[in-house]
């Protein structure tokens, strides 16, 4: 579904992402995991298009996608949440879901808003509210929900359980099973990489740039490479 | 905001060898493109006659009885149609020269009603070579060896002399008076072109790279040879009373401009209303020219605008970037309604100060002429030497500790200040130097003109000042200068267009920074 | 008594006028954080453009509620098409640039604009005389004056801003802009098209520009090329003071500032020809010790 190859990023002089390469098929939940500044959430914005590839290419359902921008990457069916939430804070979760189906002109959407507020019945109770005075756990959700409401083929998640507790860790991995199992391609990054690799059909490893290992994502929790670099 | 990254451009791939004709046809673009330039130099131009100026005394092909009389633009045609011919290099640089030369005389000759095919024809030459140049394939640069000291120091005074034979060239090309010559306009703007282009070949080929490194190996040398050759500029053609009165004129705006880069290009402090500093300098100078000396009135207008500026940059403690824009822009406009609306009597409102006698040393007024030389060539010294003070100052100011600072604030003003540079103290001191620079000049102002009044003082002269800064390149040492001359020469040549001045600042303002931000003068 | 009367009626009719051109640069700032020096610009030349329309295009005896919508359809069209012309050309290639560029080409722009219209519009080297295309008389109550013109610009002008904001709040366009204020890389994750929600933003600016260019020609009486730079200045001092990026706080602070210079001309030290002066005294003070303004947020203030 998705096909990443040979790509580089830099900022400036900086090359941050050299050499990635990696496929995502329909229905897989796949991993990226690596050290902090390995390029994975490079790797993940140039994707989304809000970065440009210096090199390599990135096919979409067989077509490239990397030179187009954000919102036609997004009308292709990626769909993505970003690192740390980014929410609207200014703006009530109901305003922020909304934004997540921007580019819809159907008219599913109030319907969808209905599913995400069933899927986390706090956000529909506190709908009218900032989500700046959420929690992190509740924004997580919200952040996911808006990202459901683009109804994307692939959904990408960076880093969905960063300062978040255990139980709600829990939840959200969860959630994005639920997804999968809905018929959603998941491609997460994440530094937690025992509760992703757990729950990923395949894992990549990606190490300065360069993605280092592939494998089903429990032969690479298996893996004591893996074990010893990034599960001590 | 950040959004993309600019884009990595990929280079377009080499076009894909052509079969027999078409590539032979192709590879004689460039000969034929100079060979077309020389014939272009010598058909007329002009399809009537134009007596006297830049163009031919009868629209014939008569040049080709005595081509060695070309003179002219035409001489510059040939001259740059060789370049092209020979030196594979200058190629682009003398299609550019070649381009710019040909529209300007086409625009002039189409005003009057009579084109006739010599332009035309130079346009097309330039287009086709411009065309052949940049299908030619990158060269690596070329490099210099340096030489020993004694053919160095003989090397840098020939380039110094031939500079100052340049700038009196330039400020001389199509004459001064419309009465005598009505196409100077064109044959300035032309000259300019020449002069760019030159320029282009000599960097093309590594020469001025190996200039600038001789004199940055020999720095006192060059200083000094810089400085006297500056000086020497009463001496030649430009030695005239009224060239040397625009040239001071430029002097003193360029040692305003070039206070304005220490604030703009090296803190990135944009100040809107800068102007307003050479007004307190100039007429803190005026109210004093009777009671003391010039030194002492020089003194007090550059401690006054200095004390100005501290004001003026004491609200960079709290404010920043666009928002510090717009204080200075309010603190322009009330000095300049303070001055206009005459306040405590200082400024002479509607009436201006008249009557500022010139600058008086051992009892010998400046204005008037002495020995060969004309008058006012003694107020141009003063500014070359205040100019050359100024970039003392500048030059001196990046290296320093302070310069260090301004650079880390402009860049990034929280990073520069977690790191423990005391931010505050170091903008305070851009405008406090800025200031003081602009109030200095604004004195020899004051006594050159011996009339102040508060229209020297407008927005628009914060305007063109800025322009000239931007123009020759913020926070380079010799930027500031060139962008003042240039557009202080400018409207003195080109009074046909005297009324679209401004127009064409603004015009310059916006097409700089979307091609060449760096401004003209930056290898980079 | 009377002299405070008047001069507040004029420092609310001033002050009516420069909260339309005050709008266009808070909705650019707060999206873009640019300080669009030629949104003054945008301003007067919608003014020509429907002096244009009225001296050249249109029948000398056409009765005024005929003219006015005529001349408020041709000022917009003409600062509409200005703006947008200067969002692509001048601002978008600058996106990415230098934190000065963008500044220094907005004033490129300004000056470019102004002195293309004192240049090449005929008689625009002195104040044009602007139709009166509205009731041309006024209420007496005592010796206080109010002209109609002026009854129009207070009424239209808080109703501009109330639409404007209903705009905001509840159109799709609307989130979007408030989406690419707030976090533009974001906006884009969500299928915000930048370039369009910016040049919107710039669109819906110079409507209202336009829209008050037609007010203040009708109420003043002439116009000339200044008139942009100078209410631009006194629309920017506005906007900061009631808090950029809020479309309530730039007409309360268009008031604030009307009222400022009418009194200040009237009562403060240097009596007329110092109640500019004033307005920018009031306005380093504000950049300074509050600039964030009445309504605004300090975290919206650029570094």
């Amino acid at each position: 579904m998705l096909e990443v190859n040979g790509l580089s990023v830099a900022y400036g002089a900086i090359e941050a992402v050299k050499d990635v390469s990696f496929t995502v098929a329909e229905g897989q939940v796949v991993c990226l995991v690596g050290a902090n500044g390995a390029g994975k959430s490079t790797t993940l914005r140039t994707v989304s298009g809000l970065l440009r590839p210096r090199r390599g290419e990135i096919l979409f359902r067989g077509r490239p996608i990397h030179h187009l921008p954000a919102h036609k990457v997004l009308a292709t069916g990626i769909a993505h949440c970003p690192e740390g939430r980014k929410l609207f804070a200014t703006m009530t979760v109901e305003e922020n879901l909304l934004l997540g189906a921007y580019l819809r002109r159907d008219h599913d959407i109030a319907r969808d808003a209905a599913h995400v507020y069933e899927l986390f019945p706090v956000l529909g109770q506190r709908r009218h509210q900032k989500a700046g005075l959420f929690s992190g756990g509740e924004q997580q959700m919200l952040a996911i929900g808006r990202a459901m409401m683009a109804r994307p083929s692939l959904l990408m998640f960076d880093e969905p359980t960063m300062g978040l507790s255990p139980i709600m860790i829990q939840r959200i991995m969860d959630t994005i099973g639920v997804l999968r199992d809905q018929g959603t391609t998941i491609l997460m990054v994440e530094q937690n990489a025992l509760a992703a690799l757990a729950l990923s059909d395949h894992g990549y490893v990606i190490d300065l740039g360069r993605t280092t290992l592939s494998g089903p994502g429990r032969q690479l929790l298996a893996d004591p490479r893996v074990r010893e670099a990034y599960l001590g | 905001m950040t959004l993309d990254r600019p884009p990595v451009r990929h280079r377009k791939p080499a076009a894909p060898e052509l079969p027999g004709p078409a590539a032979v046809l192709l590879r004689l673009r460039a000969p034929a493109a100079a060979v077309l330039v020389l014939a272009g130099a010598l058909l007329p131009w002009a399809s009537v006659v134009l007596p006297g100026g830049a163009y031919p005394d009868l629209a014939t092909l008569q040049f080709f009885d005595a081509p060695h009389l070309v003179t002219g633009f035409r001489l510059h045609l040939v001259l740059l149609g060789l370049a092209a011919a020979l030196l594979p290099r200058a190629r682009k640089p003398a299609a550019i020269g070649v381009i710019a030369i040909a529209l300007v005389h086409m625009a002039f000759l189409t005003g009057l009603g009579a084109l006739s095919i010599g332009g035309p024809v130079t346009l097309a030459a330039g287009a086709l070579l411009l065309w052949a140049a940049r299908a030619e394939p990158p060269r690596p640069r070329m490099e210099l060896k340096t030489p020993p000291p004694a053919v160095a120091w003989l090397v840098l005074l020939v380039a110094f002399a031939a500079l100052l034979w340049l700038v009196s060239a330039t400020l001389t090309a199509g004459g001064q008076s419309r009465a005598t010559n009505p196409y100077g306009g064109a044959e300035f703007l032309a000259f300019l072109g020449f002069g760019l282009a030159v320029a282009g070949v000599l960097s093309a080929y590594g020469v001025l790279a190996w200039i600038s490194a001789m004199s940055e190996r020999h720095r006192i040398f060059s200083i000094a040879v810089l400085l006297g050759c500056a000086l020497m500029l009463p001496f030649t053609q430009a030695g005239t009373g009224y060239w040397m009165t625009v040239a001071s004129s430029i002097g003193v705006y360029a040692a305003t401009a070039i206070g304005l880069n220490i604030v703009v290009g090296l803190a990135g402090l944009l100040d809107l209303g800068y102007v307003a500093f050479l007004g307190i300098g100039a007429f803190t100078a005026a109210n004093l020219a009777h009671a003391v000396p010039f030194p002492v009135a020089a003194l007090a207008g550059a401690v006054t605008a200095g004390v100005f500026g501290v004001v003026v940059g004491s609200p960079t403690l709290r404010v920043r970037g666009d928002y510090l824009a717009i204080v200075t822009l309010a603190f322009g406009e009330i000095f300049f309604r303070a001055a206009q609306n005459d306040i405590g009597g200082l400024t002479g409102g509607a009436n201006s100060i008249p009557g500022i006698p010139p600058i008086n040393v051992l009892g010998l007024a400046f204005n008037e002429p002495v020995g060969g030389l004309p008058g006012g060539s003694r107020y141009y010294m003063i500014s070359v030497l205040m100019v050359a003070g100024a970039m003392a100052v500048l030059a001196n100011l990046r290296r320093s500790r302070t310069g260090r600072a301004w650079l880390a604030i402009r860049e990034d003003e929280d990073v520069a200040r977690a790191m423990g540079v005391r931010t505050g103290r170091a903008k305070i001191v851009a405008f406090l130097v800025g200031a003081t620079l602009a109030g200095l000049a604004g004195a020899v102002f004051a006594h050159k003109l011996g009339t102040v009044g508060y229209e020297s003082f407008d927005f628009s002269e914060s305007v063109t000042l800025l322009a000239a800064v931007v123009l020759g390149g913020m926070g380079t040492v010799p930027g500031a200068v060139v962008g003042a001359s240039l557009l202080f020469v400018l409207p003195e040549k080109l009074r046909e267009f005297s009324d679209y001045r401004l127009m064409l600042f603004g015009l310059a303002l916006i097409l700089i920074m979307r091609f060449r931000p760096q401004g003209l003068v930056s290898s980079s | 008594m009377a002299t405070l009367a008047q001069q507040i009626v004029n420092g609310l009719v001033l002050g009516a006028l420069i909260g339309l051109i005050a709008l266009g640069y808070t909705m650019v700032y707060g999206i873009i954080k640019l300080i669009n020096f030629a949104h003054g610009e945008v301003f007067m030349v919608g003014a020509f453009g429907a002096h244009f329309t009225s001296a050249y295009l249109l029948p000398d005896a056409m009765p005024w509620y005929a003219a006015l919508p005529v001349l408020c359809v041709a000022a917009v069209a003409v600062s509409v098409t200005v703006a947008v012309l200067m969002e692509r050309l001048a601002y978008r290639p600058l996106r990415d640039a230098h934190s000065l560029a963008p500044l220094i080409t907005a004033l490129g722009v300004s000056i470019l604009l102004q002195e293309v219209v004192r240049v090449f519009y005929p008689g625009a080297t002195a104040p044009l005389p602007f139709p009166r295309v509205f009731v041309d008389s006024q209420l007496t109550a005592g010796s206080l004056i109010v002209q109609w013109t002026g009854v129009l610009a207070v009424a239209v002008s808080p109703l501009l801003a109330a639409a404007l904001h209903w705009y905001v709040e509840r159109s799709r366009l609307g989130r979007a802009m408030r989406a690419v204020a707030e976090d533009p890389d974001t906006a884009r994750l969500m299928g915000i098209d930048l370039n369009r929600v910016i040049l919107a933003t710039f669109v819906l600016g110079a409507v209202l520009a336009g829209l008050g260019a037609v007010l203040y020609g009708i109420h003043y009486g002439q116009i000339d090329t200044t008139m942009g730079f100078q209410n631009g200045i006194f629309a920017f001092t506005a906007a900061v003071l009631g808090g950029i990026g809020s479309i309530r706080g730039a007409m309360l602070g268009a008031f604030c500032i009307g009222m400022v210079k009418s009194l200040a001309g009237q009562y403060a030290w240097g009596g007329a020809q110092y109640d500019y002066v004033w307005v920018f005294v009031l306005l380093i003070l504000v950049l300074m010790f509050r600039p964030q303004g009445f309504l605004g947020r300090l975290e919206r203030v650029r570094a």
